[in-house]
């Protein structure tokens, strides 16, 4: 469940015990783990997940324990950290985070399934994702995620307004980098199904300058935009995203389109290896693969080395912390 | 949920109307905007308004879950306070929406507004004004699964009678748990047959005030998924075999006098309701079902006093 307002994770566990993150036949038991003083709250949630009678939940582990909260998980989805507060400064946030991903890393290698999966969504979240995986060391490093997907729908969302189509029509945007405001959605791969068949994005757009500008800067910061609205930070749709991160993941991206999930890089596109990097996706038989060959013109260049700039940075700065 | 497709299945594409008061209009445009992010494929409109008018246009479902909650010392103006609304809500429900539009009232004292909606939207056909009993029914199923230390999925056919209230009556008399072999009665099956009688219905009575208790914040996602529930089965039709608990227009079935929102046991099919007929009624039901029979006809003098 997490710090700050469990907000998200009290939007995730229903949709994960209606059937949304895993599908409708498989049955789940949830662990949720919040700190000591949340432990009656989260006691809340388990009464109400008990309460909604939900065929597919099986159990419901609700504890302040690590070491009983990742026994035996198959998909960890971390949404706990130490977000910013007025006058804190970066390294200060990063530092606090480093030692709660540190302290989950640990609980989550020795105790979790040999091939859980985990996703980290609770920000720095590229950060903390690499933070985990330096720590837990026999977890396969490509079963260590961050959340893109948010962003990655919310660029879908973008362009099903911008031409007034479904946004179930649109497919294949890219999120690269890092979940932050040097995030780069790039459409220039992306497509929009027609009757007359599949169209291009840019030219159904036809307008450059707003794919470069515009429309980078509302999706970087949509997420402040809902909290100027809801005064709250998103919740649904941040968890629902998770639940398609892990889904696509798990059960396979459909035919012809690929996600975005933030990875440990390989080298691919030229993005420094080490790195938990978003990336485009498909998914198989439980893995992921980045999609490879797209061409990456001079404007995306600079886009995608600006945010593997900034992923670096936090990493030197969280290795500092850490010594 | 909704539009993920809890309500009305996998296959059913929907358009939400979501209406709030003008001070809240900035919030529910952030939740217009989180559902728009949520890239939901059955989702193909959202319209957030504070205009009751383009809110209620049109809509085939209407679920209310707008009211004044209770504040400490209240009771008659708790009844004043959301007589007031429901029959606003009313008016244009009775005017804009489909002729065919199903209600679910939420929002307490959630029998006695949806007695009120039913009075003042004439044209809307009574048996399509409901009121919310499933997250009790829910909530009894449960009890009984962890009493008996079964899965949730395995109990059915508990009944909620009456008032959403502190009075309402949980019915364990005619609850079954399959048990593979069969469905065996919930009767057999508990050790302690005063535990039906007592903690199990204070359990359930107050289980909305425990989970108060331990969130600091009412029941939010275990109540939506209860309307998903009531609006799915009514819609969808109920498993062969298996009964929910509705907050129905009263026909005098069960004794109950005609003329109330009161909570029966139902089953669902192309889209009606049905009380299930024939339940026999021990001298203990037959008390706590009176009880809360008085205290809706309580409520109904108290919201018409107010309207006269």
């Amino acid at each position: 469940m997490g710090l700050c307002d469990g907000q998200i994770g009290y939007a995730l566990v229903p949709m994960i015990a209606r059937g949304i993150m895993l599908g409708t036949d498989q049955p789940v038991i949830l662990h949720m783990l919040d700190i000591p003083p949340a432990a009656e709250a989260l006691n809340g949630v388990k009464m109400e997940l008990v309460d909604a009678a939900f065929p597919l939940l099986k159990g419901v582990v609700a504890t302040t324990d690590a070491v009983e909260a990742c026994t035996g998980v198959n998909v960890a989805v971390m949404v706990g950290g130490f977000p910013r507060k007025e006058g804190m400064e970066r390294k200060d946030v990063m530092s606090k985070n480093v030692s709660i991903y540190k302290s989950q890393a640990s609980a989550l290698e020795k105790h979790a399934a040999a091939n859980c999966k985990v996703l980290v969504v609770a920000n720095p979240a590229n950060t903390n994702a690499l933070i985990l995986k330096e720590f837990a060391p026999s977890i396969p490093e490509k079963n260590i995620t961050c959340l893109t997907r948010l962003d990655h729908n919310r660029a879908l969302g973008q362009i099903s307004e911008k031409l007034n189509v479904q946004v179930s029509d649109v497919k294949n945007v890219i999120i690269w980098g890092n979940h932050s405001s040097t995030q780069y959605p790039d459409v220039t791969h992306a497509t929009v199904t027609t009757p007359a068949g599949e169209k291009r994005v840019p030219e159904l757009v036809n307008d450059d300058e707003w794919l470069k500008s515009g429309f980078i800067s509302t999706v970087q910061q949509r997420g402040a935009a809902i909290i100027k609205a809801r005064k709250l930070s998103s919740a649904l749709s941040a968890a629902s995203s998770a639940c398609d991160h892990i889904r696509d993941w798990v059960c396979g991206t459909p035919e012809g389109t690929w996600v975005s999930m933030g990875v440990y890089s390989d080298g691919s596109y030229n993005v420094p290896a080490g790195l938990i990097y978003s990336f485009p996706v498909t998914c198989r038989n439980g893995e992921w693969t980045i999609v490879q060959g797209l061409s990456i013109d001079e404007f995306s260049r600079k886009k995608l080395d600006l945010t593997a700039e900034e992923l670096t940075e936090e990493k030197a700065l969280a290795y500092s912390c850490l010594t | 949920m909704i539009a993920e497709g809890a309500m009305l299945g996998p296959n059913q594409p929907v358009i939400l109307h979501l209406l709030d008061i003008e001070p809240a209009s900035e919030i529910l445009k952030g939740v217009k905007m989180e559902l728009m992010d949520g890239a939901f494929p059955l989702l193909k409109d959202v319209i957030a308004t504070t205009d009751v008018i383009e809110a209620c246009r049109g809509v085939d479902i209407a679920i209310m879950l707008g009211g004044f909650p209770r504040r400490k010392g209240d009771g008659k103006d708790l009844i004043f306070k959301n007589v007031g609304i429901y029959k606003a809500q009313a008016s244009a429900l009775d005017q804009y929406a489909d002729p065919n539009c199903k209600v679910l009232v939420v929002a307490n004292p959630a029998n006695t507004n949806a007695l009120i909606l039913k009075e003042y939207a004439p044209s809307i056909p009574e048996e399509n004004i409901t009121s919310l009993t499933r997250l009790d029914h829910n909530r009894a199923l449960s009890q009984i699964s962890e009493n008996l230390k079964v899965h949730v999925g395995d109990v059915r056919n508990a009944i909620i009678w009456g008032n959403h209230s502190s009075n309402l009556y949980p019915d364990a008399n005619h609850a079954t748990v399959d048990i593979g072999a069969g469905h065996k009665p919930v009767k057999e099956l508990i050790a302690d047959d005063q535990w039906l009688k007592t903690e199990f219905i204070t359990n359930v009575e107050q289980r909305g005030q425990a989970i108060v208790n331990a969130r600091r914040l009412s029941s939010a996602f275990s109540t939506a998924s209860a309307a998903c529930d009531h609006m799915r089965d009514w819609i969808l039709g109920t498993p062969k075999g298996t009964w929910v608990s509705m907050g129905v227009y009263s026909d005098g079935s069960y004794g109950i006098q005609p003329g109330l929102i009161y909570s029966f046991p139902v089953t669902c099919k192309k889209g009606e309701w049905s009380i299930v007929q024939g339940l026999k009624i021990d001298e203990f039901s037959r008390e706590k079902m009176d009880a809360v029979e008085r205290e809706l006809i309580e409520e109904k003098t108290m919201a018409y006093s107010c309207l006269h």
